[in-house]
């Protein structure tokens, strides 16, 4: 059985910022339990694993609804860079290829997907299956209102999810604020989201906090000889006990128990078996996303009440020599989402989960002259998950009405964020994230 | 930020301006004081420091791109010579000026990936980091590393790439708003035509059948086609003054109001873009008390830990936990350079400054002050020779009286190690 949350932290809330030594003992506690040996091994509950893809498509698409939704958790994939939405899910037709003589994926290259005008890259060919069986999707031509040309504008307004103006909160943020009455009478809880692969600011709301770990592989306490661990975790506590008026040292109080939380958990789930992160230690060796992905499934099977997951993953930014780095991005996604499935479906867990891709624009048509694309504008974004209506291409490219070399905007991002929220906390699931409520996109089945 | 006292406003210069000070050094400040300090911060000539030599100029090596194994060793060195310059030098502010220019244009080792290019860039911000920001600019612009970090190298007139153009204006010089897509293109017109010789030891050269020569008009400005008449336009708009203030504002002073950003925007465009003249209005703005406390950045914090208690770290001591803290020198993650206080105290920055504070005190030699400190129970004396002449804060206080001596093996060691892995420390 997976272990909850609170028979992990003792039945210590490791939320508000607590005082004395009671929480810190407690913590230490589990760290000792989070040795791989404390730890419930998972295989005494695994169901069976199957092999193909094809068949954990199918596990994916058969499996339902009727777990309670506040089991669900959403996980937001970020292809950070602006990744070139042409090239991935690709329109196979002549101004496409005139526009790309050398980068372009000639058609015989392409995957072809049932039922759609697309073909896929093919270093995505196994995503295909769950696209046959239908739990997969796409949305073309996606954008945010204004979609910027800046990475850094691009970015915040895909985090934020308010068109044309600043905001202080994301629209997970917004979510996780807004629903943690409900779910958690208030009270904050950081491992409710958690950002792999550096933190995302789509996470960042009023009343609750997230958790962020850039490179699960070098997340520990290295505390070394001649000094007692627990002690000075202790110790280290006690320096948040008692916030500060001053905000800015408040702030850097508020980060210590949440972290010493965070590094428990990760320990924790070093102690399953398919994070390959962990055997091998290097840093910045786990922050690919099969690396990232993994981590994601063990935290998710650990049933520890994480809601929303965001996964980062770097180098989209293709302005030269694209054509074998995308193929390596792509790869190593395909691979990540096959295994991170995989892993779901062994600890019976395929059912609770839903992955949404994002990436802050696409690229321009024509390719430059270093063999790689220009920041464009409307992107690509897709869609897992046992409740996604699958095999379906929403929006699309419209070639031949380019917006300054870029594909023109055709879905508002925030009809893709409506969706999952709604699939995530349940109908009504939205209500009050967005200023005004984002047009339905029949991303779901009914 | 107010101060009270002359102590209290040198050590906040020094937690901004410097990387730190070694026992002893405040007291210096503080006999000199305020404005002596300023002035020989941003004018150590005037102080009677000579001018250094380039970090790297002493060092010949001979690269060669297929040894990996020499490579790794260099890359190595590099970092020493750069870090043993950031904690020995008497002229910290130069690096500090050459580290916020490294942020600012970002250029990443990750990308550029050869060593005797990316040390040449860094010897770019550092001895045109202090001077007319025209030519620091106009310098980077055709800098093998940059050519080749945003692609410019590649660029040619027949299908531009806007990479480097969209940057120079959004990142570099005027800052979002204050251009349009139209600009973007005729900067990334205007740059055409530059190559790196790679087989030539990463040469650069102006190769005119590669290079757009149409007039264009960049930031209403006529008759823009290279690289001169480019960063001429890009620095002349009024945007350009006001974002850089801004930004090197922000970096040395915190959350600054838009007030003293645009009264030090003034300063500097009646200065004629001297970066100095920035540098000297921003310290006397922020010992004037427009500051606001801010998050240390992993390697300032880490250096003043090291400054303060004369600790002996090997190379990877110091390389593994900014790597885990997401600040390695050489390689911002994005071209937006390093990120800021929410990195810094996300998760991962926190419980890797916890493993890094340890290993400080470990390597803490016994005849360290900081250490004697720690070991009687001198908090006011340890917090002051960490620059924070006002203490530690009460719960910080509370923790350290309640560690048990036993701790650690070494008696205040492990104080030590809770006093530097403390959110006072954090806070500059």
């Amino acid at each position: 059985m997976p272990i909850s949350r609170r028979a992990f932290l003792g039945g210590a809330a490791g939320t508000a910022v607590a005082g004395g030594g009671a929480w810190a003992a407690l913590l230490r506690d589990s760290l000792e339990a989070a040795a791989p040996t404390g730890r419930p091994s998972p295989a005494t509950t695994l169901a069976p694993v199957t092999t193909t893809t094809t068949a954990l498509a199918e596990a994916v698409a058969s499996s339902s609804a009727r777990l309670p939704v506040t089991d669900r958790v959403l996980v937001v994939l970020e292809m950070d860079g602006g990744n070139d939405a042409l090239n991935t899910l690709v329109p196979a037709v002549g101004r496409y290829h005139d526009a790309r003589p050398e980068i372009g994926l000639s058609d015989g290259q392409l995957i072809t997907l049932a039922g759609a005008e697309y073909g896929l890259h093919p270093a995505l060919a196994d995503l295909t299956p769950f696209w046959e069986v239908g739990t997969m999707s796409a949305i073309a031509g996606v954008a945010m209102p204004q979609q910027s040309r800046s990475h850094f504008t691009a970015k915040d307004a895909w985090w934020s999810g308010v068109g044309g103006a600043p905001s202080q909160t994301g629209w997970l943020g917004r979510w996780l604020d807004l629903s943690l009455d409900a779910e958690r009478n208030g009270v904050d809880d950081p491992l409710r989201a958690i950002a792999l692969g550096g933190g995302s600011p789509a996470l960042v709301g009023v009343q609750t906090t997230a958790t962020a770990i850039r490179d699960p592989a070098a997340f520990t306490l290295a505390t070394g000889p001649g000094v007692d661990e627990g002690g000075l975790v202790e110790a280290f506590l006690a320096t948040a006990s008692a916030l500060n008026a001053e905000p800015t040292l408040a702030a850097a109080q508020q980060a210590i128990p949440g972290t010493l939380d965070a590094v428990a958990l990760l320990a924790a789930a070093a102690g399953s078996d398919n994070l390959s992160a962990y055997e091998n230690p290097t840093p910045g060796a786990g922050r690919t996303a099969v690396d990232l992905l993994s981590t994601a499934a063990n935290i998710i099977a650990m049933g520890i009440g994480t809601r929303v997951l965001t996964v980062g993953v770097r180098g989209f930014d293709t302005h030269a020599d694209q054509v074998e780095n995308h193929q390596a991005l792509l790869h190593d996604l395909a691979s990540g989402l096959t295994s991170f499935f995989t892993a779901l479906e062994a600890s019976g867990d395929l059912d609770r989960v839903m992955v949404i891709t994002t990436s802050e624009f696409g690229r321009q048509i024509v390719e430059n002259g270093s063999a790689g694309t220009d920041h464009g504008k409307g992107g690509l974004q897709f869609v897992f998950g046992p409740s996604v209506a699958g095999g379906i291409v929403h929006g699309g490219y419209d070639l031949g009405a380019l917006d300054d070399g870029g594909v023109p905007p055709a879905v508002d991002t925030r009809s893709v964020y409506r969706s999952a929220l709604e699939w995530l906390g349940g109908p009504g699931g939205a209500d009050g994230v967005f200023e005004e409520d984002p047009a339905v996109l029949e991303l779901l089945t009914a | 930020m107010q101060f009270n006292s002359t102590r209290e406003q040198v050590a906040f210069l020094a937690r901004r301006a410097t990387w730190g000070l070694a026992p002893g050094e405040l007291d210096v400040l503080e006999s000199l004081g305020v404005a002596a300090t300023i002035e020989r911060l941003v004018d150590p000539a005037s102080a009677g420091l000579a001018e250094e030599a380039s970090a790297w100029a002493d060092w010949n090596f001979a690269y060669d791109r297929s040894d990996r194994k020499a490579r790794r060793q260099q890359d190595m060195e590099a970092f020493e010579r750069w870090m043993g310059r950031l904690l020995s030098t008497e002229r910290p502010l130069d690096h500090q000026l050459a580290w916020f220019w490294h942020d600012h244009f970002a250029v990443s080792m990750q990308v550029v990936r050869h060593l005797p290019a990316m040390l040449a860039h860094l010897d770019l911000c550092w001895s045109l980091g202090r001077g007319d920001v025209r030519a620091l600019i106009r310098q980077v612009t055709t800098d093998a590393a940059m050519l080749v970090f945003l692609d410019g190298a590649t660029s040619k007139g027949t299908a531009p790439n806007e990479n480097f153009g969209r940057e120079l204006l959004e990142l570099y010089t005027v800052g979002v708003g204050n251009f349009t897509e139209a600009d973007v293109k005729a900067a990334a017109a205007a740059l055409t035509g530059w190559v790196v010789r790679r087989r030539d030891g990463w040469k650069v050269r102006f190769v005119p059948a590669r290079h757009d020569d149409t007039p264009q008009t960049l930031l209403g400005v006529d008759g823009v086609h290279d690289a001169d008449t480019t960063i001429a336009a890009a620095t002349s708009s009024p945007a350009c003054p006001v974002f850089l203030a801004s930004k090197l504002g922000r970096y040395l002073l915190g959350d600054i109001d838009d007030a003293t950003v645009l009264a030090l925007a003034a300063t500097f465009a009646n200065a004629d873009l001297d970066i100095s003249a920035l540098a000297r209005a921003t310290l006397d703005a922020g010992v004037g008390g427009a500051a606001t406390p801010t998050v240390l950045a992993p390697l300032p914090w880490l250096l003043q830990a090291i400054k303060a208690t004369g600790a002996r770290v090997s190379t990877a001591e110091l390389a593994d936990p900014l790597r885990s803290m997401g600040q390695l020198p050489g390689n911002p993650p994005n071209v937006g350079g390093y990120p800021g206080a929410a990195t810094w105290l996300a998760s991962s920055a926190t419980a890797a400054r916890f493993s890094a504070a340890i290993n400080v005190a470990r390597a803490t030699p016994d005849e360290a002050p900081a250490l004697a400190a720690a070991q009687a129970g001198d908090w006011s004396g340890l917090a002051d020779l960490f620059m924070r002449p006002a203490g530690f804060s009460d719960a910080t206080i509370t923790a350290l009286e309640d560690l048990k001596p036993s701790v650690s093996a070494r008696p205040g060691e492990g104080a030590l190690a809770l006093a530097l892995a403390s959110p006072d420390l954090l806070i500059a």
